[in-house]
């Protein structure tokens, strides 16, 4: 009974659905940085080991970053007021899995350089570390999600790749096993557990946010 | 083209919302209050278009003010985010939404300038192309399978550890024989349904514990 | 390198004492003025960090640590209470959801001294016999009666299970208990490898010590949160308590029926659940047996990595100590490991029955499970929630610890192995619950400096 309410609980909080959590943050730059800020990421796009650490922390389903100019915000009809702006602004969206503070303290402490090279043109940035200045900023340019849908909130992005391993797995021993001898399945049953014997995690509910 | 990722789209809209000073409750609370009653589950209209992964909505109200010495400014607009990232093409994706979900099309962007309704899907999609906002950079995790691949592996995932639990230690003949009825099961499986709490299960498994 | 001051940190907070007797009185603070008394008597008695000199060992300690309502009920200004970091001011059964004290972990089931929160102040007398643990306690009791400014809620026993008339580090599943306590920068320890953090290239080095003491840089490069004025945290730390019930019967029945299933038979079983044989050897180290000259050399009994394993064969992917203690598991230099760590202190209570006698899950029998650490937000709570009751990020998804999770009964615990039938593949499925919580809460550990200004009532916030 007590895990139905933190389910239902949980369900209620928008950012989050399952194991996923959708931030938004938006910071404002000098219109003279934005030409840096895309050459910044030009580079880090073209050289691919910059995007290794990205890959290897496992946090993340899907993450973008949308630069909008100032006076590139949708303007759909002349009865819409022409938006007035000094600044571009940097749109940042994110769906990682992990708490708030597991999320930002990893990327603080292994990812620091690469958040420096993004952020550093957005006004007031203090740096990713000391992680508490790096956290409060984050509070105060982060923005609620009001709508946030999942179609595996119960498996982190861990859970789907090795999902994909273990499949693979299955689809390869599948076509062999059934015309095996049972002595030569049991050889070919043990190589399999071997192949699979670390992505049997379960999926399930993600702990409680903090 | 730094919307894909491989095979994956993400897609960055920002819709201007109606400001109307008549109106008792504004176009935005509405929107949220509809936003905040959607179902988030397998009944989410995203569940239907089921090449999605992970889809945001966001009412962003403004900017923001990052303290002295930056400068404030405000939208004159608000804005809705629509932040999703979804199987191959765009031009697919818009005809979907327009053609399987129109009431929730309606729903929502009805409170947006310039929205010209679903039934015309070219105006529909020409409309959603005006709002788009170019994705400067995109990580995507797992690029190379689609929603339905990567649910049916979860649930083969499950399905597997729940088989070798059961199994384990019986005769190889034995293991052979159930191991094919398991393949049949799972070859014979109805599509997954993306977005519940049985997404990553075999439809027949019962679970009373969780 | 931070110079610490040993003789203003209490010896608890420093270095385990290794004696074999210990209880922890509990107390409830009494009026204001009289519980300042009571502690102002005691500042003579407890033990500082300070080092003995071989012949002039104490018979026995004093140790003094005080829940948030505990500082509250000695009347410290409001502006210092409600610097104290947030958790500690919520106290441990508040955390529940955080930490999956739920279903029978959950305070309902908890000792009535525990779940009634009346606990103000943790009083630890440790000791080299049982004579002076008697005498030690015994004084105690004295200056909370002469003082009136502390009432016994109740004494826990803990103590050394005894062997062959010596006492041992075994604990009451049988697993050899006690390796691997961080070394941290100032502590006068020589640095064992294995205890530290792993540097670029492969050595063990202190962690930061502000990892495990308040007022100095931790690995972030930061002060750690801390009550303001800085004399009250300044050399202080937090402990989280905790009286952690074993189900003996249950786990010696579950090890017997799963150990005749499993190719490398019940022993590699048991060693395979922890990481470490059961007197000790690190199963990574030894994988085909225990060796009792790793054990013997702390040297040897905690240098290892996990680089040359990563699938898990030697050392399994959700083992105990693969969870708690990565080490080099989880790549990038250790950076998401450095800021995880706890310095454990902990002794079994509860009469020892030796394996092969008749056992009951209902007898009192366990472990007073002890962590110190700065923050324990960011150190123990994080550990418990994410690497024990989880498990994605060592990739095992929603996977539990075996030992000590808070198992439903559906909960699995895979041994990753190789073709070898001594070391199969093996999947240990209907997981039941071996570890229970009765109790337990969040304490503060002052300086000597910050006991002397709650004392005198001279705790000044600005």
């Amino acid at each position: 009974m007590i895990r139905e309410a933190r389910q239902h609980t949980i369900t209620k909080m928008t950012n989050i659905n399952g194991k996923a959590y959708a931030m938004n943050a938006i910071t404002p730059m000098k219109p003279w940085k934005t030409p840096i800020l895309k050459l910044a990421f030009f580079v880090l796009g073209a050289v691919k080991p910059l995007q290794k650490n990205l890959k290897d922390l496992s946090f993340i389903h899907f993450a973008r970053w949308v630069v909008i100019r100032r006076n590139q915000f949708p303007r759909l009809s002349d009865r819409q007021p022409r938006e007035e702006l000094r600044y571009d602004y940097l749109l940042f969206f994110s769906n990682f899995n992990g708490t708030w503070n597991q999320y930002i303290d990893a990327f603080s402490a292994v990812l620091s350089q690469g958040l420096d090279l993004i952020w550093r043109w957005s006004e007031k940035y203090p740096g990713s570390r000391p992680v508490t200045g790096f956290k409060r900023y984050i509070s105060l340019v982060q923005f609620d999600t009001d709508y946030y849908y999942n179609a595996y909130p119960r498996a982190a992005t861990n859970d789907v790749k090795a999902a994909l391993r273990v499949q693979d797995a299955v689809d390869q021993f599948a076509r062999a096993s059934q015309s095996l001898s049972p002595a030569e399945f049991e050889k070919a049953w043990l190589e399999f557990l071997v192949r699979v014997q670390s992505d049997l995690g379960s999926t399930g509910v993600a702990p409680v946010g903090t | 083209m730094s919307n894909q990722s491989g095979q994956v789209y993400g897609l960055t809209i920002l819709s201007p919302i109606i400001e109307d000073d008549r109106l008792d409750i504004c176009h935005s609370m509405e929107l949220r209050w509809y936003l905040g009653h959607l179902p988030r589950d397998h009944k989410s209209p995203f569940a239907q278009i089921s090449s999605t992964y992970l889809a945001r909505l966001v009412v962003m109200d403004d900017v923001v003010y990052v303290g002295a010495p930056a400068c404030e400014e405000h939208l004159k607009s608000h804005y809705l985010v629509f932040e999703t990232n979804f199987d191959w093409d765009l031009e697919t994706y818009l005809t979907r939404l327009a053609r399987e979900t129109p009431e929730f099309v309606d729903a929502v962007w009805k409170h947006c300038v310039g929205y010209p309704g679903v039934s015309d899907i070219a105006a529909f999609i020409a409309y959603m192309k005006k709002c788009q906002v170019e994705t400067t950079f995109f990580f995507a995790d797992v690029n190379n399978r689609t929603v339905q691949k990567s649910l049916e592996a979860l649930r083969t995932q499950s399905a597997l550890a729940r088989f070798i639990a059961k199994h384990q230690g019986q005769s190889p003949a034995e293991v052979q024989r159930e191991f094919g009825r398991l393949l049949h099961a799972i070859a014979h499986a109805p599509p997954p349904i993306p977005g519940g709490d049985e997404s990553d299960r075999m439809p027949q498994e019962n679970r009373p514990h969780e | 390198m931070s110079e610490i001051d040993v003789s203003d940190i209490q010896g608890f907070s420093l270095k385990g004492y290794n004696f074999p007797c210990a209880r922890y009185l509990l107390l409830e603070l009494l009026h204001h003025e009289a519980a300042r008394d009571f502690v102002k008597a005691l500042l003579p008695v407890i033990t500082t960090g300070e080092r003995w000199d071989i012949d002039k060992k104490p018979m026995s300690t004093v140790n003094l640590a005080f829940t948030h309502t505990g500082l509250v009920q000695l009347q410290l200004p409001m502006v210092s209470l409600l610097s104290f970091p947030v958790e500690f001011q919520q106290g441990m059964k508040a955390r529940g959801d955080i930490l999956y004290d739920t279903g029978k972990n959950s305070p309902k089931h908890w000792d009535p001294v525990w779940k009634e929160g009346r606990v103000h102040a943790w009083l630890a007398v440790n000791a080299r016999t049982a004579e002076a643990l008697e005498e030690r306690c015994a004084a105690m009791q004295q200056l909370m009666t002469e003082t009136g400014g502390a009432r016994l809620l109740q004494g826990q026993d803990a103590g050394a299970i005894y062997l062959n008339g010596r006492p041992s580090a075994k604990e009451h599943f049988g697993y050899t208990d006690g390796f691997g306590n961080p070394d941290f920068k100032g502590a006068e320890r020589v640095c064992v490898p294995g205890q530290g953090k792993l540097t670029g290239d492969g050595r063990w080095e202190a962690l930061a010590t502000g990892e495990f003491l308040l007022g100095y840089a931790d690995e972030a490069g930061e002060l750690p949160v801390a009550p303001i004025p800085h004399l009250l945290g300044r050399n202080g730390t937090f402990m989280v308590y905790r009286k952690l019930h074993q189900n003996v019967a249950t786990f010696r029945d579950y090890l017997d029926a799963q150990g005749k299933l499993y190719g490398g038979g019940k022993e590699k079983l048991a060693a395979k659940f922890v990481g470490r044989w059961r007197d000790g050897t690190p199963i990574e180290l030894s994988p085909d047996g225990p060796e009792a000259s790793i054990v013997a050399d702390n040297n040897r009994n905690t240098d290892f990595t996990y680089g040359g394993d990563p699938a898990g064969a030697r050392c399994p992917i959700g083992a105990h100590l693969r969870r708690v203690h990565p080490r080099d598991a989880f790549g990038f230099n250790g950076g998401l490991v450095n800021r995880r760590r706890i310095m454990r202190r902990g002794l079994p209570y509860g009469e020892f029955v030796p394996e092969g006698q008749p056992v009951r899950d209902e007898d009192e029998r366990g472990i007073i499970f002890m962590a110190l650490n700065a923050s324990i937000f960011r150190q123990f709570e994080f550990v418990q929630q994410q690497w024990v009751e989880y498990g994605n990020d060592s990739h095992q998804g929603n996977d539990k610890e075996p030992l000590v999770g808070n198992h439903d009964g559906t909960g699995k615990f895979m041994v990753q192995g190789t073709a070898d039938p001594k070391n199969p593949p093996f999947l240990c499925g209907g997981l039941p619950q071996f570890v229970e919580l009765r109790g337990g809460d969040y304490f503060f550990i002052p300086s000597l400096t910050a006991l002397a200004m709650i004392a005198t009532g001279t705790v000044d916030p600005r």
